[in-house]
């Protein structure tokens, strides 16, 4: 591969190659996405650039459905997840939701405090910083900025797997068919996607995840 | 009686294969971090210092468009929104708190908004039936043909108008990125971010380049929107 100095040219080369690759090595997905699309689960993750959900999952085109956000936050009011939600549940019938929060969360850290972000993101954000003072005992027993800002960041994760419980399109779809959410953390500095459970924290992450995310 | 009996191993069949795609997913994610530990030990350590991608990638959260796949681009080097058919409404707060976080924060150097052919939401848009939640939403669509009546209404061929809808309905993305605060105030002060237009073809993998002329564009709408100096200049406040 040429190496280009321009960073937009430098996407364009890349996208050659993931095109001929795909002619090349899988002509039979390239024909199948084509055609239509059946992704299994739907993504609602945040925007953070080192989260690219099918990278990240080693997963192929067609798998996931996705929307991204600033911090991964879900409200009942959002017209945008709104009608991803509609769409994916309704129309493309996933069978699972997964909602994705992260540790070292530029949102989650910026929650913890009420420095001014400027009108957009201080409103987008203040469900977040709700949800910090609805939680502060718990989280000020935590003893590092960083075990605080994961918390918040799994609290946020549960708080919109209830905002998904109330909407009549989810329920409709869990009693009818099956679906089934679930929340998820993914941690930056392994790479490894842990399962959230009921409201308790990190519940399958290894030992030495567990050790980093508490200190 | 028969189908009975039959019920339960279906829904037996059905719940075992969910339970396997859901492992799969956990599975594959340990493989990548072997993959990538392997091919660089310091790969996650370095992500975990912090995000500084050159790129925002707003577009449709298709299944068959995955932002990094189809630019060639690893963790930690683009910004990712998707929503339903790649669509900016300036009211939006969801989208427009991206923009500005990348902006803003972030300091990106490009915004891409990517299109793809085939969309089921523009599909949708253009569907005379009541969507529900979806209307509101998709009505964005319904504005950019009215946008552009004139041109669409010409082309006689439905799969070419089609495609042109698509490809306006980037344009007027690209449009209402360009009418921020945060974009032009940015672009005056740094020279960037600059925007671009694409549209991925399922057909061949590829992305076509519009090529919006980022400079016409932004004077084009400096009469009406110009948002570059406001009165306090109250740095990362407005959108």
């Amino acid at each position: 591969m040429t190496v280009t100095t321009n960073s937009f040219d430098r996407i364009l080369a890349g996208n050659a190659i993931f095109a001929r690759r795909l002619t090349l090595r899988e002509p039979e997905l390239l024909a199948k996405t084509a055609k239509g699309q059946a992704p299994e689960v739907l993504w609602l993750g945040c925007a953070d650039s080192r989260i690219p959900e099918t990278t990240i999952c080693d997963c192929k085109p067609g798998d996931i459905f996705v929307h991204r956000n600033i911090a991964n936050i879900l409200t009942p009011d959002d017209i945008n997840s709104a009608s991803v939600i509609e769409y994916a549940v309704g129309f493309v019938k996933v069978n699972r939701v997964m909602v994705c929060g992260h540790t070292k969360c530029g949102g989650a850290n910026a929650a913890m405090g009420d420095d001014d972000l400027g009108d957009i993101l201080n409103t987008w954000l203040e469900p977040m910083r709700a949800l910090r003072r609805q939680h502060k005992s718990e989280l000020d027993k935590l003893l590092t900025a960083d075990a605080k800002a994961n918390r918040l960041a799994e609290l946020n994760v549960f708080r919109s797997l209830e905002v998904l419980k109330q909407n009549p399109i989810v329920q409709k779809a869990m009693a009818e068919r099956g679906l089934t959410l679930h929340g998820l953390l993914y941690d930056i500095p392994a790479g490894e996607l842990l399962v959230l459970e009921d409201g308790k924290t990190h519940v399958t992450a290894t030992t030495e995840t567990q050790h980093r995310l508490n200190r | 009686m028969a189908e009975q009996q039959q019920q339960p191993k279906h829904k037996r069949t059905i719940s075992r294969y969910l339970q396997q795609s859901h492992e799969r997913i956990f599975e594959n994610n340990r493989k990548w971090v072997e993959s990538k530990t392997r091919s660089d030990p310091e790969f996650f350590a370095k992500l975990s210092a912090g995000q500084s991608p050159e790129y925002l990638y707003i577009g449709c959260a298709d299944s068959r468009v995955p932002a990094n796949e189809i630019m060639g681009l690893d963790a930690g080097e683009v910004f990712v929104h998707r929503n339903i058919a790649n669509m900016v409404p300036n009211t939006d707060l969801n989208v427009m708190s991206v923009i500005n976080y990348a902006v803003r924060h972030l300091h990106v150097k490009h915004i891409v908004v990517c299109g793809h052919y085939t969309c089921g939401g523009v599909k949708a848009a253009m569907t005379p039936a009541d969507l529900g939640i979806l209307n509101p939403w998709l009505r964005g669509i319904r504005d950019v043909y009215r946008l552009h009546e004139a041109e669409l209404d010409a082309i006689p061929d439905e799969k070419a108008k089609y495609d042109r809808l698509i490809e306006l309905n980037v344009v007027e993305s690209c449009r209402n990125i360009i009418k921020t605060a945060a974009v032009q105030q940015s672009y005056q002060d740094n020279q960037y971010p600059i925007v671009h237009g694409w549209v991925f073809d399922l057909k061949d993998g590829l992305l076509k380049d519009l090529k919006i002329d980022f400079e016409a564009m932004l004077e084009g709408i400096k009469k009406i929107y110009n948002l570059a100096s406001s009165p306090d200049r109250r740095a990362s406040t407005t959108d």
